[in-house]
């Protein structure tokens, strides 16, 4: 890609703007322009309307999620009912544990406005770093640093805690701590 | 709830309601939609098999697409572009092979008002070199008069279903013309059609639903283009291998062991079976036919050992014993193709049954097999 530009004819813009978009989100953070093209062929661009469920928790997850427009609520079921835990806007990822493992959804996300979402199955991620060593070592490498921020996020002192700054898998699993695991083993 | 209420309701339910109809329950609406979805793939499947085998060649196209489309080009133009390049290789190829093929093919026809003259010779003289060998094992021979009558019965019941014959090959030429039109436009219009899709969808249903269809979509796709190369690598491997051993027509005969690969079990005997038939009716002697069976066991261990292994893989997980029940029961119905679809179709169907297992464990709060009770949690992290 360096060296050749295609005529500006045969560009796609709509592509062009997704494929530019890629570069800033933080997941694909050091993967080549050609490697994100091959992870852009592997979405599926989705508009939710504003209030509309995109994934409900305890269902199984099978897909990260990328704001590419509006914004996208983070709620979970308690006692007092529905609340908040946080809003994300473009740019912003969810849903990425389940690029891991199978477990159900820890929370509901909702679009709070109408919303352009970007959805990579876990079925074409793997499918993708079967053959892209280099693609699967970036994409986890980057996971595997917001993961450990989760945690560090979640054994910090509550006082840190400001839930419009917390990441909403961190959120999610924050409600789940029991007394002895909130006191740090 | 006043006590009234209750005769009020039985009151309600007496002569006027008995009489109304219950809507039945989801699982036989379920049953009856799939019933009637069968009626219909098996009323029109002529259109289903065309259709089918044009999603087939698409999934072989689509991986150069999307080659495309990773550097932000068009995908209406990369599909035309493309296709234009297909056709201008194949009349390249054609220019190139077509008078050997044509050469081969008409030697073949001039030869077929001697055929059963020559399949008769050459039984004759395989069964002269067997007595001569294993003077034992001639003795159980017919007579030749009695094979000469039997064969001419065969060959009668044979051509016999004329009409039907000429039905196959107009539904050949049929599917010639429209497979490679149809899978144009789904290769161009399929992310339309997916997104038409999932904007019918609930929204909260999109990541499950959806991720059926990925799941099944990567495994077919991975299956159909392994087929393809599989069958490729095959066809050239048995072109050359007869070719070095001197039997006629070894790019045809190669071409069909090629084709005839993408059917399970059934493919590479039908494929050794008409090339050993060819070098038997060439040869009139067994050694030259036992060369072949040796090629066609050696090309068989091979795909099975390592050509499948790099081309289809494991993308397919299916029992064996499911793999044949299906080839069998599918072939029965469709015949030829429904043996190539079986394997895509009873995936889709496993894949789906998947789906609606692993929602209802969910749901009722089992763990799966990948669950977090299998894998070890530090009781720290720091």
């Amino acid at each position: 890609m360096s060296g050749f530009h295609w005529p500006s004819w045969t560009i796609d813009p709509e592509q062009l703007r997704r494929l530019q978009f890629l570069e800033k989100v933080p997941l694909f953070a050091g993967l080549s322009r050609r490697q994100l093209g091959k992870l852009l062929v592997k979405l599926f661009e989705k508009e939710y309307g504003a209030g509309e469920t995109i994934f409900l928790e305890g269902e199984p997850g099978k897909a990260l999620f990328i704001v590419l427009d509006g914004t996208v609520s983070i709620c979970r079921a308690g006692p007092g009912g529905e609340h908040r835990l946080a809003t994300l806007d473009p740019g912003a990822y969810f849903g990425e544990l389940a690029l891991i493992d199978d477990h159900p959804r820890l929370a509901t996300a909702r679009a709070e406005e109408d919303a352009a979402l970007l959805i990579l199955y876990k079925s074409h991620f793997d499918g993708l770093i079967e053959g892209n060593s280099t693609i699967a070592i970036r994409v986890m490498g980057n996971l595997l640093k917001t993961l450990a921020g989760y945690v560090r996020m979640a054994q910090a002192p509550s006082a840190n805690h400001n839930p419009a700054t917390i990441p909403a898998s961190i959120a999610a699993l924050e409600q789940n701590r029991t007394p002895a695991e909130g006191t740090g083993r | 709830m006043t006590p009234d209420e209750p005769t009020e309701n039985l009151e309600g339910a007496g002569p006027s309601d008995r009489g109304r109809l219950m809507p039945p329950p989801p699982s036989i609406i379920w049953a009856l939609g799939i019933a009637v979805t069968g009626m219909i793939i098996y009323i029109a499947r002529g259109l289903v098999l065309i259709l089918l085998l044009s999603m087939g060649l698409a999934y072989v196209i689509n991986p150069i697409v999307k080659r495309a489309e990773s550097v932000a080009i068009k995908r209406g133009l990369a599909v035309t572009g493309l296709y234009l390049g297909i056709v201008l290789s194949l009349l390249v190829t054609a220019y190139f092979v077509a008078p050997l093929l044509r050469a081969e093919i008409s030697t073949l026809s001039g030869g077929y008002p001697a055929f059963t003259q020559r399949l008769d010779e050459t039984i004759d003289a395989v069964q002269e070199e067997i007595a001569i060998k294993y003077p034992s094992v001639g003795q159980l021979f017919p007579a030749r008069e009695a094979r000469y009558e039997r064969l001419n019965d065969f060959i009668k019941e044979q051509t016999a279903d004329l009409p039907s014959l000429v039905g196959h090959l107009a539904t050949i030429a049929i599917a010639a013309a429209f497979v490679p039109l149809f899978s144009f436009f789904i290769l161009r219009d399929s992310p339309k059609i997916i997104a038409f899709t999932m904007d019918r969808l609930p929204p909260a249903e999109i990541e499950t639903s959806v991720a059926v269809w990925c799941e099944i979509d990567r495994v077919i796709g991975r299956y159909i283009r392994g087929l393809a190369l599989d069958g490729l690598v095959i066809g050239v491997a048995a072109s050359l291998g007869l070719w070095m051993l001197g039997v006629n027509y070894p790019l045809l005969l190669g071409a069909f062991s090629g084709l005839a690969n993408v059917v399970p079990y059934l493919g590479p005997i039908l494929g050794g079976g008409v090339a050993m038939l060819t070098a038997l009716m060439q040869f009139k002697a067994l050694t030259p036919l036992s060369n072949v069976l040796i090629l066609y066991v050696v090309i068989k261990l091979l795909d099975d050992t390592v050509i499948q292994a790099q081309t289809i893989g494991k993308s397919v997980h299916l029992h064996p014993m499911l793999l044949l029940a299906s080839v069998t029961t599918v072939g029965h119905a469709l015949g030829l193709i429904g043996m190539i679809l079986a394997v895509p179709a009873v995936t889709v169907i496993q894949e789906i049954i998947k789906l609606f297992l692993e929602r209802r464990r969910v749901r009722a709060g089992v763990s799966g097999p990948y669950s977090g009770k299998s894998v070890y949690i530090q009781p720290y992290v720091c």
